[in-house]
């Protein structure tokens, strides 16, 4: 480590007085400082001087490093000169270095000369006057100090190498202050220079001062000088006393200081290395940093470690290296912690000795030799343990007053401590620890190993430990050495241990004992918990939960289930194993025993001690409707379940659980509630998420449980597992769908309700949401297609996977097409079976609707007279169906019409309806005197013809025959069977004839075929009728009027027939009205008759 | 690290067992060598500064030049006496730094004692081996722990000389196995342990 050393500059003063600057250590104190003499006289100090005084390696010139000046300095820190009078002085003045010397003048006076500090400026110009002034008062001067400050002599050199201090003692004489300077012998490196005041020591009678070095004094050799100071003067310095250094040529070897020092935490530390003789010097290394070196002389170099941590068990090595290998030299430095203690208490045991206990606190990181050393009222208490810390120390008697003391290499704590020996009583562990042992109870015994203690009152704890339980219990007494443990259980293992205390005056727990083990006695086993299932049928089960260990008092052997009727006295027992925990029950084959009173079970268990008290259940429930299952909602705590109780009810209560999807011989799981308890929660490790559970609370489980209450609830709600049964049908254009509930082992939660989505590719499109949980959906509107629906049914949880279905719409039309033809169908089928009908009683309905017409009476014989009636119709002259809705008796003639034309004749008619006849009909028959039935006048064949013919009549009126000209023209068209033309056969029948040709032949020469077509119909009437053949047998008169009626002839070829002897003979008029009546129903009949006549 | 063999230290077995007497030596002086090894390990593990270098100096226990032409025996004798003094030395270890460090219980002092426990054995092996009634070989260790250590003095001069002695301790451990399994070879007549 470097000294650093402060500049003392004069440059403030008169360049011609300054005299020179000396620089000095740091470590001088200011307040040991000499004031400058007041009648300093400034010394000149030419340069040539310092050559002509040659420089010596031995103790006057001493050399230090000097560092730039401060020019901070206080002044008064300032040696302004060392001038000392009477003395005519030359001084060495250089300003190359940094070293101030003490240059030896003939007059052995000592002129503190600087080489440095003197600034260019103040270069000294040597005045003669001045010098000689000079001489003249430093010669004075000089010659006083002679006379009052002696030289130190003797000085002694003293080391202590581990406190690396240095004790200077020296013969003063009368002066109390001196001047001391020490320096690095090799280098003459001054490490101290200063002032000191120093008294004499009485008793040796030298003068002693001591120093302390930073760096280990054996690092390198140290030069010592002392000189007596009175004020300003000084005297001579004394001889060099040298401090051997390590480095000396006769070690060799490499060496390290400072070897195993021990050092605070955060302290500082300057190793140095002794290189050894023809090596080169590599690094010091602290554990392993290398660490920045100084060199102290030509061997030694120093480095300093700032704030070093604490070390390990072994120290801290600090290793040197040099430029071989090999060669490897260290030291050990163990860094740690004065000792920290506290909680330091004294206490007795044996109420006659003393034990004192302490708290070490921090590790002080020093053990084996630098441990921590304790004392307890100066008696040495460090026990030979090297193994750990001590904490506790012994003393043979009871002192009441304490101290502690713990020493280590750097520093030491005290503690203290006092009490009477009664506040200070802590029991030895209690020994010999013994057990009586019965089923429900145990007695402890103990010894104590003190005698003292049969006076002491003592409490007492127990500690017995069974299952992982601990219980602790208190027992007191004097001289304490059993206690009871009541409340045990049957066949358990307990292990107790005891631990006592002064009960007067408590300190504290004494130490356990070492922990005995027993185990109690059997015992009859307790009752079984016992609860039943019941299904719809009668049958069920009485279940009871196993006995645990602490609840059958030892093995069990079996059990023992009694059925029986406690109103007629009449039992069944049922014995069974050790391992059965169910046995089961059917109410209908135990009618014997119960009829229909309710039957108990009892259940007992049974071990070697005996058998347990019988646990009850009756088996038969109340059949009541089950009440409305409410939803129970899980939480941390299980399904909190609260209910209403009777305030005045003294029956307890039994909650029973299983999965609702489980109708039959379930798994039930139960949990009683005492009597007044109107909540509880149900928790179960076996309750699993999804799964629905149903809870019923039943009153009075062992004589009349009756069904309070049902919740249903799950632990957590899943999503669906399964999917809807889903199905699809077109109506129309709407899409039906429809699907079946889920099962509640499917659903895995309450179900929510149901989404409807249509697929488009990969989307789906939600149509609707069923909240109301319905089956069925209908999708309207849709074209030809083919699509997708997707229902999903969901839960709390979300939504199942789904079920899609894939419909393809059908044409509608087609539809429609088959239902007009069904409808056709079943109408032609109606009216073939009404055909039938009629078919088969057409004689009934003949004979109802239609009588035989009887046969006209004719006066006289018309088959002689039968020819042509030569009567030439007149195209003028027509016969005209006339309407006349009503019967006019009056005109009892056929009136004559004027021609009108067929269109007009159609046109008369048009306001008819052109698709019958029969309303023409009717009026027609309004007309007609004769009442007989109308047949039809266009029979559909020939044979149906002829009998048309044969009984057709014409229900016409003829209004007028006129001779001249008019005559009735049938039609002879073949296709006269058409309805088509029907009408206007009916309806537009022209004559033109002008004359009367009812029966006219259309016989034209000209026109064959007209009357080859109506030739048979012609004689087929001529068959029927009989003698009406003059009518048949008319003809055209001429050509001329044949063509003309040619012409009319497809209109008026109708076989029409004319009842004309109705006609012409008529009855009466008497039944003229009752024939108008029944005529119109007649008529339909008649010709539906009419055509199914054989 | 190689992994150790963990064998149980008991005492020597009574003649007549499976192995020989010779081949029984020999197993255990070479367990010993890794022993002494792994301590070796453990040690440079506590004082880093110790890996990377190699003591000069000479042997602490070293034999007569005149042993050299000796027979089998005579050579196991001197590793004996070797050996006995490498049992002080490590109780001279022992005692120095329980003394310096306290008793401390990591996996070098553990291994520490094995090593102690193993040589004892070792001793007791081969003075089975080659005692005889001229010569009577002694097992305790004669060394009294009395002098200074290492030259540099100091802890640290303790710290090396323990180097030194571990190192002296694989040396004689791996000589006692190469001995013994000469004195197996000229007893069994074969080099099968």
């Amino acid at each position: 480590m470097h000294t650093s050393a402060r500049a003392l500059s004069l440059s403030s003063r008169p360049l011609d007085f300054l005299a020179c600057s000396v620089f000095l250590p740091s470590s001088w104190n200011p307040r040991l400082l000499v004031s400058p003499p007041p009648l300093c006289t400034p010394l000149v100090c030419p340069d040539s001087a310092c050559s002509a005084v040659p420089a010596t390696a031995q103790p006057p010139v001493l050399t230090s490093p000097v560092p730039a000046s401060s020019p901070d300095s206080p002044l008064d820190n300032r040696l302004s000169s060392v001038c000392l009078s009477g003395c005519l002085a030359w001084c060495c003045c250089s300003g190359e270095d940094h070293h101030f010397r003490i240059c030896r003048l003939s007059l052995s006076q000592l002129i503190i000369m600087p080489r440095l500090a003197v600034s260019p400026s103040s270069k000294p110009n040597c005045s003669l006057i001045g010098l000689i002034c000079i001489f003249l008062t430093l010669s004075a001067t000089h010659t006083h100090a002679r006379i009052a400050v002696t030289i130190p002599e003797q000085v002694s050199l003293l080391a202590s190498m581990n406190t690396q201090q240095l004790s200077i003692s020296w013969l003063g004489g009368e002066a109390t202050t001196f001047d001391l300077i020490i320096l690095r012998t090799e280098f003459n490196e001054t490490v101290f220079y200063g002032t000191v005041s120093v008294t004499v020591n009485q008793e040796s009678g030298r003068h002693e001062w001591n120093w302390t070095s930073a760096e280990p004094l054996e690092c390198t050799s140290l030069s010592v000088r002392i000189r007596s100071r009175d004020g300003q003067m000084t005297s001579d310095w004394s001889d060099t006393q040298i401090l051997q250094g390590s480095d000396v040529p006769s070690n060799k070897d490499t060496q390290i200081y400072p070897q195993d020092r021990i050092v605070p935490v955060g302290s500082n530390t300057t190793f140095c290395c002794i290189v050894a003789e023809r090596e080169v010097f590599g690094s010091i290394q602290y554990r392993s940093t290398v660490m920045s070196a100084t060199r102290l002389s030509r061997r030694t170099y120093a480095a300093t470690v700032v704030n070093q941590g604490p070390s390990r068990a072994s120290g801290t090595n600090v290793l040197c290296f040099t430029d071989r290998s090999s060669s490897l030299s260290g030291a050990v430095v163990f860094v740690g912690y004065p000792p920290q203690l506290s909680d330091f208490v004294c206490e007795t045991h044996d109420l006659t000795s003393t034990v004192c206990q302490w708290n070490n606190g921090r590790d002080t990181s020093l053990y084996g030799k630098r441990r921590t050393r304790y004392l307890v009222n100066n008696r040495d208490c460090t026990n030979n343990s090297l193994l750990q810390q001590q904490t506790e120390c012994s003393v043979p008697q009871w002192e009441e007053n304490w101290t502690l003391v713990a020493v280590n290499s750097l520093g030491q704590y005290s503690l203290t401590d006092s009490a009477e020996l009664s506040h200070r009583v802590c029991p030895v562990a209690p020994v010999e620890l013994s057990s009586v042992v019965h089923a429900w109870n145990a007695t402890v015994q103990w010894q104590w190993k003190y005698s003292s203690y049969s006076s002491l009152a003592l409490v007492c704890q127990v500690e017995f430990t069974a299952g992982g339980y601990k219980t602790k219990r208190t027992f007191t007494g004097v001289g304490l050495r059993s206690a009871v443990l009541s409340d045990l259980h049957p066949v358990e293992d307990y292990s107790v241990q005891v631990r006592c205390g002064a009960q007067q005056n408590f300190w504290k727990w004494g130490t356990w004992s070492k922990p005995i083990s027993f185990k109690t006695k059997t015992d009859v086993p307790d009752a079984p918990d016992v609860w039943m299932w019941r299904n719809r049928d009668g049958t069920g089960q009485v279940i009871w939960k196993p006995l645990t260990q602490r609840q059958s008092h030892g093995q069990i052997t079996g059990y023992s289930v009694t059925f029986w009727n406690p109103e007629e006295n009449r039992q069944h027992t049922v014995i069974l194993s050790q391992y059965t925990i169910a046995v089961p029950f059917n109410l209908t084959q135990m009618a014997y025993l119960s009829g229909d009173n309710k039957v108990i079970a009892s259940v007992t268990a049974k071990n070697a001690d005996g058998m347990s008290p019988p646990a009850s259940v009756s088996l038969r429930l109340p059949d009541v409707e089950l009440p409305a299952a409410s939803r129970a909602v899980y939480t941390d705590e299980g399904f909190p379940l609260s209910w209403q109780s009777n305030a005045n009810a003294t029956c307890s209560f039994v909650v029973e659980w299983h999965e609702t999807s489980c109708t039959y011989d379930c798994p039930v799981d139960w949990i009683k509630v005492p009597a007044g308890n109107t909540n509880v929660s149900i928790e179960s490790a076996n309750f699993q998420p999804g799964v629905r559970y149903s809870f019923s609370l039943y009153s009075c489980p062992s004589d009349s449980p009756e069904l309070l209450q049902r919740w249903q609830g799950y632990t957590e709600e899943l999503v669906p597992s399964g999917s809807v049964r889903l199905s699809s049908s077109q109506q129309g254009s709407d899409i039906l769908l429809t699907w079946r509930s889920m099962p509640m082992v499917d659903s895995r939660g309450f179900l929510l309700g149901y989404n409807v989505y249509i697929s488009n590719g990969s989307q789906l499109t939600l149509l609707a949401n069923l909240s109301d949980l319905e089956t069925s959906y209908t999708v309207k509107g849709f074209s030809m297609g083919s699509y997708k629906f997707t229902v999903k049914a969901y839960t709390s949880a979300g939504e199942e996977t789904g079920t899609t279905v894939i419909i393809a719409m059908e044409s509608y039309s087609d539809w429609l097409i088959l239902e007009i033809l069904t409808s056709l169908g079943i109408l032609s089928l109606l009216l073939v079976i009404a055909t039938f009908i009629c078919y088969k009683k057409r004689k009934w309905v003949k004979k109802a609707f239609y009588p035989d017409i009887p046969e006209p009476k004719l006066p006289s014989d018309w088959s002689s007279a039968q020819g042509p009636l030569d009567v030439k119709p007149s195209p003028h002259s027509m016969v005209h169906i006339v309407e006349k809705p009503e019967w006019d008796s009056s005109k009892e003639m056929l009136v004559v019409i004027p021609e009108e034309d067929e269109d007009d004749d159609g046109q008369g008619i048009g306001d008819e309806p052109v698709d019958t006849d029969e309303p023409t009909s009717l009026r027609y028959y309004n007309q007609v005197v004769d009442e007989r039935p109308i047949r039809p006048r266009f029979p559909d064949s020939s044979t149906s013809s002829a009998s048309s013919l044969d009984s057709a009549h014409t229900d016409v009126t003829y209004t007028g025959i006129q001779t001249s000209g008019s005559s009735l023209v049938f039609q002879l068209d073949p296709q006269g069977s058409s309805e088509g033309h029907q009408p206007q056969a009916a309806h537009s029948v022209s004559c033109r004839g002008g004359g009367y040709q009812p029966q006219m032949q259309p016989r034209a020469p000209s026109d064959d075929m007209g009357l080859a077509s109506a030739e048979p119909l012609l004689e087929a009437q001529a068959a029927c009728s009989g003698g009406y053949k003059p009518q048949s047998s008319w003809h055209f008169d001429s050509p001329m009027e044949a063509e003309e009626r040619g012409s009319l002839a497809p209109s008026l070829g109708s076989p029409t027939s004319i009842a004309s002897t109705q006609f012409l003979l008529p009855d009466g008029e008497e039944h003229g009205e009752e024939k108008r009546q029944s005529s119109s129903a007649a008529t339909w009949f008649t010709n539906l008759l009419s055509s199914t006549k054989p | 690290m190689a992994e150790q063999e963990e064998q149980p230290i008991t005492q020597p077995d009574p003649p007549g067992s499976g192995q020989s007497r010779t081949g029984r030596a020999v197993s255990i002086a070479r367990l010993l060598h890794r022993e002494c090894t792994r301590l070796l390990q453990l040690y440079k593990e506590k004082e880093t500064f110790l890996s990377d270098h190699t003591p000069d100096g000479g042997r602490i226990v070293s034999l007569s030049s005149e042993s050299e032409a000796s027979s089998a025996e005579e050579q196991v004798q001197c590793l004996h006496s070797a050996l006995r003094q490498c049992l002080g030395l490590l109780h001279c270890v022992i005692l120095k730094e329980e003394e310096e460090w306290g008793k401390l219980e990591g996996d070098y002092e553990t291994m520490r004692k094995n090593v102690r426990t193993r040589l004892e054995h070792l001793l007791h092996t081969t003075k089975d081996l080659v005692e005889t009634e001229e010569m009577i070989l002694e097992v305790t260790p004669d060394h009294q722990c009395n002098e200074e250590v290492d030259g540099a003095g100091g802890l640290f001069g303790l710290k090396m000389w323990t180097y030194r002695v571990l190192l002296e301790l694989i040396h004689w451990s791996d000589h006692a196995a190469q001995t013994l399994h000469v004195l197996h070879r000229e007893r069994e007549g074969t080099e099968e342990i």
